[in-house]
């Protein structure tokens, strides 16, 4: 099933199907850029793109950043943005 | 042709060990400075080899080539327009994935390059290992395994760079997308061939697909047509894979790194975890992770501010001891004061503080533990719209505001470190503690001492949630990779301080001189009492403080730690006075509050000058004094109406 990033739990892994603006706004198409799209495409630079495999190690406590294991490194992401990141995960 | 200057760019991710071959390359030879107009640090190097005179430029840590940072920028038009004669690409072995995300983008800028192969020893043990042969064959660029921390092949990088430079010409393999997207950057490049583009075609049509900013808008200045054309062409790619183009783009880059990445590495990862491993769980762990962060953060302070205070005192007592030199005549006096003591503060500054400072940044941020500290304590700093890392240079300003000043460069965006540089000056430094403790805490109480800190975080906390709000940009959420502990390389780190405190000094100290002379020039001419009459709007009928501690409040621009001594020698002009004597409890509070949150000092405006420029130093200068003033004054009056004589 499709959940965010930030909804999956500690040692948790799913692929990533998409990466959206703030969730309040709807699921519509979002195809060119727009304004505050930087977000994704730092993402996608460091290696979050469509099929990729992320594995959630640990979140830090307060609603702080998760850390994640992807490509064979450890990055820590803002709570915000991995509320973003959509996954398919096997439960 | 031969020349015989040649310039060689060092490019890749952050921590790879750049500024380890950097410093071993370059040795004593170099320079660091900004990229002209930018907050971006730029470290030139030079080196004699073979009877050429190469310059080493290192560019910043970045992780691709598009614009979401100054850092990107600033390397792709180095890159593409300067053109250096050789990119050396440092690649982290241990992360080769990732690393070659940034080789192919390098490649498609069809820029020379070697590669250097790095932390091979970390990836090792790791259990990862690479077939440098196969790696080179793949890329078609030369490939050195180097183990930079202990000069491991790096007189061989040396050499095949040379060689390569020499040969004048490098055969990149050609990197192609999937057919649909390939088909499309072919026939958009030849679209852009036609016209006059100082980046290359391929790449151009690249990146109009991949909807760069930068790049559509200066086509869109030579031919709007290309731009449609581009539109149209990512459109349909659009539609074949129901994702935006630029993410097509970046997926299908990253699968060739990860297709070359398998296809030359071997892993075997290690049976036990690793002890950088089990450092890591605990340092991040949600309980023992703050306790460590408290112990690490109160021990290096300790260890800064009494170094500081110890290596302070002996040389103010040693360059204090020729004082005598200079009595007597007036213009003897004025070389003293004027000159003389301005060298002397920033000499007492400079060494005991800025030295330590920067040498426990490097080395906090070479081993690792920086991303740690930010990791767990992101959240807090969100709140005044700052992340993580924020809070370093925000702590170190209980210390010293000028090298808290400069530790903001470790924030990513430009927005961020003018409002972590902003804030930090905010905070109460050690001299204006000194004030504080000494003056509210010995004379009014304990308690209003703990009330004015409190206030002041109240202030930080408003400033700086205002600052977030006016200022242009988008908040930057944290996005950092952790990369694994490891030792710090201690030569490097020792030559990243002393780089920096040389650049420091040239800076801070014209300033510091020059803010001195002008002082004793005032006072040997005996304007004093002029200024004192010309401020006492401010100090006597706005603050309610007697007329010449507006001198202290003067003098105090210069050094802080002498505002409290300045004031005694100014107020307590009979035997056996104390301040209790000269100064209503009403006046101490309102002295202080002024004193913490008026500009630090003239060293911090040179801070804030080196990191952000005249014109943003000078508004952060003018808002703060005018805020203390307000708030001084405001102060006063409540204090007053409460019943406080």
């Amino acid at each position: 099933m499709e959940l965010r990033l930030s909804d999956l739990k500690d040692g948790e892994s799913g692929i990533i199907t998409s990466i959206r603006p703030h969730h309040r706004r709807g699921h519509g198409e979002h195809r060119r850029i727009g304004r505050g799209w930087g977000f994704r495409k730092r993402l996608e630079d460091m290696g979050l793109t469509p099929g990729t495999r992320v594995t959630v190690v640990k979140s830090a406590p307060f609603r702080g950043p998760l850390e994640i294991y992807v490509r064979g490194s450890r990055l820590a992401l803002g709570k915000g943005m991995t509320e973003r990141i959509y996954v398919e995960v096997e439960r | 042709m031969t020349k015989n200057r040649l310039v060689i760019a060092l490019a890749g991710n952050a921590n790879v060990g750049k500024s380890v071959i950097f410093n071993h390359l370059t040795g004593l030879h170099q320079h660091i400075g900004n990229w002209p107009g930018k907050t971006v640090e730029k470290a030139e190097g030079t080196l004699h080899y073979r009877g050429y005179t190469i310059d080493i430029i290192d560019l910043p840590g970045i992780y691709s080539l598009s614009t979401f940072s100054i850092e990107e920028l600033i390397s792709r038009i180095y890159i593409a327009v300067e053109r250096p004669d050789l990119v050396i690409n440092v690649v982290d072995a241990s992360v080769l994935e990732r690393n070659l995300f940034f080789t192919l983008q390098l490649m498609e800028l069809e820029t020379p390059m070697v590669i250097a192969l790095n932390q091979v020893d970390m990836a090792k043990k790791k259990g990862i290992k690479i077939n440098y042969k196969k790696l080179e064959k793949a890329l078609g660029v030369p490939v050195v395994p180097t183990v930079a921390t202990r000069g491991t092949g790096l007189y061989e990088l040396l050499q095949r760079s040379v060689e390569s430079i020499e040969e004048g010409e490098t055969h990149p393999a050609k990197m192609k997308y999937g057919g649909e997207v390939e088909e499309r950057t072919e026939a958009l490049s030849e679209l852009v061939k036609k016209i006059h583009y100082p980046y290359p075609a391929r790449w151009t049509a690249v990146k109009l697909l991949e909807n760069d900013e930068q790049v559509e808008r200066e086509i869109c200045e030579i031919n709007p047509e290309i731009i449609s054309a581009a539109e149209k062409l990512a459109d349909e790619i659009e539609e074949i894979h129901d994702h935006s183009c630029s993410t097509v783009i970046t997926s299908e880059r990253y699968e060739i790194a990860g297709c070359i990445a398998r296809e030359v590495q071997s892993i075997v990862p290690p049976m036990k975890p690793p002890m950088r491993e089990r450092i890591h769980t605990v340092t991040t762990h949600k309980i023992y992770g703050y306790p460590i962060i408290a112990i690490s953060l109160l021990a290096i302070f300790y260890f800064i501010f009494t170094f500081g205070d110890y290596t302070s005192g002996v040389l103010s007592d040693f360059l204090y001891g020729f004082e005598g030199l200079f009595r007597g005549e007036i213009v003897r006096e004025l070389i003293w004061g004027g000159v003389i003591e301005g060298i002397i503060a920033g000499v007492t500054i400079a060494l005991p503080y800025i030295l330590p400072f920067y040498f426990v940044l490097y080395l906090l941020e070479d081993s690792g533990y920086l991303s740690r500290i930010a990791f767990l304590l992101d959240n807090l700093m969100h709140k005044i719209g700052l992340h993580g890392k924020a809070f370093i240079p925000l702590m170190l300003g209980y210390g010293c505001n000028v090298p808290a000043c400069l530790g903001c460069r470790i924030m990513e965006t430009e927005r961020e470190r003018l409002i972590a540089g902003f804030v930090t000056t905010l905070v109460p430094c050690a001299a204006q503690t000194a004030i504080i403790l000494g003056l509210v805490g010995a004379f009014v109480g304990i308690q209003w001492a703990l009330a004015l800190y409190i206030i002041d975080l109240l202030i930080i906390f408003l400033l700086g949630r205002l600052a977030f709000k006016a200022l242009p940009g988008e908040p930057t959420a944290l996005i950092m990779e952790m990369h694994d502990y490891r030792a710090p390389h201690l030569r490097t780190v020792l030559q990243q301080t002393w780089f920096r405190l040389v650049e420091f000094m040239k800076m801070a100290f014209p300033l510091i001189i020059a803010g001195g002379f002008v002082i004793k020039l005032a006072e040997v001419m005996g304007l004093l009492n002029r200024i004192v009459d010309l401020l006492s709007p401010m100090t006597v009928t706005w603050l309610g403080l007697p007329a010449i501690a507006g001198i202290a409040l003067v003098f105090g621009v210069l050094r802080k730690e002498l505002t409290l001594i300045m004031l005694a020698t100014l107020l307590l002009v009979e035997p056996g006075q104390t301040f209790a004597h000269v100064l209503t409890p009403v006046q101490m509070l309102v002295f202080t509050l002024v004193t913490m949150l008026y500009i630090p000092c003239i060293a911090t405006i040179a801070a804030l000058i080196r990191e952000f420029g005249w014109k943003k130093a000078a508004f952060i200068t003018v808002v703060e004094i005018a805020f203390a003033i307000v708030a001084g004054g405001v102060a006063s009056r409540l204090l007053t109406l409460a019943g406080m004589q």
